[in-house]
C-alpha cells in the first residue's frame, strides 16, 4: 500500500558546525517547519506539524529521518497526536531513523490522546550506527470522551525496535487494549492514566547516569511513579506512571537535562510551542 | 493406563520440578516488589497477580517463543531460534529480570546437556560462549520437548506450569503463606494455564513482546528495594 496520508523525508548533515537540512520532502498531512537553532551549539531543531490536527480513520503516515555523521538534530511535534475515531481501519504512523557514527536526534513527542474508540499503531525503527545517540520520549494519555470518560480509546499499539549495526538492541512493545484490558487494574495501569516513556542510547550510557536519574526523580509521593532500567546496550529506559502529562513532561525534562549534561555537557532549549 | 502415559512426557516432568536446579527459587520477576508494597498479601491476591503474570507477560513472551521456536525446530530453521533467543532478551526491559532469566536459560541449558544429547543444545551452547546468543530458558525448555517428541501443546503448557508452579513456592516463602495456600494457588491454576496454552496457539506472531506497565515497572523497581530474597 502506496497510499499515504502523509509523508515526512528529513535528511540532516553537519556543515561547519552547524546542523543543516540536506533533502527536505514532504506532503499530504506532514509538515516541518523551517529549523529553528535555539543557540549557538549547532544543533537545529525541526517542528513537524500535521496540518489536519488528527488522524482519522485508517490514515496512514510515514516519516524517514536520517542523520549524516556528527549531525545533531532535536524532533518534536507541534502539539499532542489526536487519534480520531476509526470505525474501519485503525490510523497508522511508522518511523524510521537512521543515524550515522557520532550524530545525535532527540527526538521528543508530545503526548498521543486517543478518541473514543481510536485504534492506532505505531511502529518506530531506528537503525544507528556504533558511536551515535538517540533519544526518545512519548506520553500516552488516558484519552478524550465527551463524558469525560478515561480509556475510551479501543486500541494504542506503540512498536519500537532499536538497531545498532543491524543488530536489534531494544525492542518495546506497548499494545493498550481497554476492550479487553482491565486498565485500572493491578499490573496495568494500577490506577494511573498517563504513561511517559524515555529512552536513551549511546555509548556514554552509564550505571552512574542511571543513579543520578534515580536520584533526581525518585517519587516520595503518590503523585507518579517511575520505572527504570539499564538497557541490553549501553542505554536506560525510564517508565512513569503518572495522572497527568505535566507530571510526566516535568519528570522527562529533569532527565533530559541530566543526559544532555552527562553527554555533552550542554543544556537542552525549551521547545516553544504555544 | 500407565503405559498409555507417554514416557516423554515423564522425562520432560522432570524439568518441570521444582527442584531441577535452575535457580528458579531465587526469582521473584517482580512479585517481591507488590509483596512489599501489600499489594500481594494472601492466597487471593497472590492468584490475581499470578493470572495477570501469565496472561499479560508470560503469553506473549515465553509462551509465543515456545510455540515458535517448536515450528521452527519442527522446520529445521534454527536462524529463526537464535532470532528469538536475541528477541526475548532485548524486549525484557527490566535488567534484573533480563539478567535473572538469562542465568537460569544458561544453567537449564548446562544441566539438560549433561541429560540429553542435542546437537541444537551444543549449538547453542556454543552460541552463548562466543557471545552471539543470550540463553533463555523458555527455548531450552522447548528444544527438549520437541527432541522428546511431546506436543506443542503439551510442551507449552508444561513450560508454564513450570514457570508457575516455582512462583507459587517462591510467593509461599515472602508473602509468606500456608503450604496448602500455595498448592491451591497451583491447583487453581490449571484451567488458567490450559487457557493461555490455547490463547498462545491462537497469537499472532506480532503479537510479541507486549508488555503490561504495572509488572514491567515494578520489575525494574525491584533493583531499587533494598532488603530483599529474591534477585528479581
Amino acid at each position: 500500500m502506496k497510499d499515504w496520508t502523509g509523508i515526512l523525508r528529513l535528511e540532516a548533515e553537519e556543515r561547519n558546525g552547524k546542523t543543516v537540512a540536506k533533502n527536505v520532502y514532504f506532503q499530504g498531512a506532514f509538515k516541518v517547519m523551517r529549523p529553528i537553532y535555539h543557540d549557538d551549539s549547532g544543533q537545529a531543531c525541526y517542528y513537524i506539524l500535521n496540518p489536519g490536527g488528527g488522524y482519522l480513520d485508517g490514515d496512514r503516515y510515514q516519516m524517514k529521518i536520517a542523520l549524516r555523521e556528527q549531525a545533531r538534530l532535536t524532533l518534536t511535534t507541534q502539539s499532542a497526536t489526536k487519534i480520531y475515531k476509526t470505525p474501519t481501519n485503525p490510523a497508522y504512523q511508522e518511523t524510521e531513523i537512521t543515524l550515522k557514527k557520532g550524530s545525535y536526534l532527540e527526538y521528543i513527542t508530545d503526548p498521543l490522546i486517543g478518541y473514543a474508540r481510536a485504534r492506532y499503531k505505531q511502529k518506530t525503527v531506528v537503525k544507528m550506527e556504533t558511536g551515535a545517540t538517540f533519544l526518545y520520549s512519548d506520553i500516552i494519555t488516558s484519552g478524550w470522551s465527551p463524558e469525560g470518560a478515561k480509556f475510551s480509546y479501543d486500541l494504542l499499539q506503540l512498536i519500537t525496535e532499536i538497531y545498532i549495526e543491524d543488530e536489534l538492541v531494544m525492542y518495546d512493545h506497548i499494545k493498550l487494549n481497554p476492550t479487553s484490558q482491565t486498565m485500572n487494574s493491578l499490573g496495568f495501569m494500577e490506577g494511573y492514566s498517563h504513561l511517559g516513556s524515555m529512552v536513551v542510547v549511546g555509548e556514554q550510557a552509564s550505571h552512574e547516569l542511571l543513579d543520578q536519574l534515580y536520584q533526581a526523580i525518585r517519587e516520595d509521593t503518590t503523585e507518579y511513579k517511575v520505572g527504570l532500567s539499564f538497557l541490553p546496550v549501553a542505554g536506560i529506559i525510564i517508565r512513569i506512571l503518572a495522572n497527568s502529562t505535566q507530571t510526566i513532561e516535568r519528570i522527562q525534562t529533569t532527565c533530559h537535562h541530566i543526559i544532555n549534561q552527562h553527554f555533552f555537557n550542554t543544556t537542552p532549549s525549551f521547545l516553544r510551542k504555544y | 493406563m500407565a503405559t498409555a502415559m507417554n514416557n516423554n512426557t515423564l522425562s520432560l516432568f522432570q524439568l518441570c520440578d521444582t527442584n531441577f536446579p535452575t535457580g528458579a527459587f531465587s526469582h521473584s520477576y517482580g512479585l517481591e516488589s507488590y509483596i512489599q508494597e501489600d499489594q500481594v498479601h494472601d492466597q487471593v491476591t497472590l492468584s490475581k497477580w499470578l493470572h495477570v503474570y501469565v496472561h499479560e507477560q508470560l503469553v506473549h513472551s515465553d509462551g509465543l517463543a515456545s510455540r515458535i521456536i517448536f515450528d521452527a525446530l519442527e522446520e529445521g530453521d534454527l536462524d529463526k531460534i537464535w532470532k528469538l533467543d536475541r528477541m526475548l532478551t532485548v524486549q525484557n526491559l527490566p535488567r534484573e529480570t533480563r539478567e535473572g532469566t538469562q542465568k537460569m536459560g544458561d544453567r537449564m541449558l548446562n544441566l539438560v546437556s549433561s541429560l540429553y544429547d542435542v546437537p541444537i543444545l551444543s549449538q547453542y551452547r556454543e552460541r552463548i560462549k562466543q557471545k552471539q546468543s543470550f540463553g533463555h530458558p523458555a527455548i531450552v525448555f522447548t528444544i527438549i520437548g520437541h527432541h522428546l517428541g511431546v506436543a506443542r501443546s503439551t510442551t507449552i503448557l508444561y513450560y508454564l506450569y513450570s514457570v508457575i508452579s516455582s512462583l507459587a513456592q517462591n510467593a509461599v516463602r515472602a508473602i509468606p503463606l500456608g503450604q496448602t495456600a500455595g498448592q491451591l494457588v497451583i491447583q487453581q491454576f490449571q484451567g488458567v494455564l490450559t487457557e493461555a496454552t490455547d490463547k498462545i496457539l491462537s497469537l499472532d506472531e506480532e503479537d510479541f513482546g507486549i508488555i503490561s506497565p504495572g509488572l514491567e515497572m515494578s520489575q525494574m523497581r525491584h533493583e531499587r528495594v533494598h532488603i530483599r530474597i529474591f534477585m528479581s
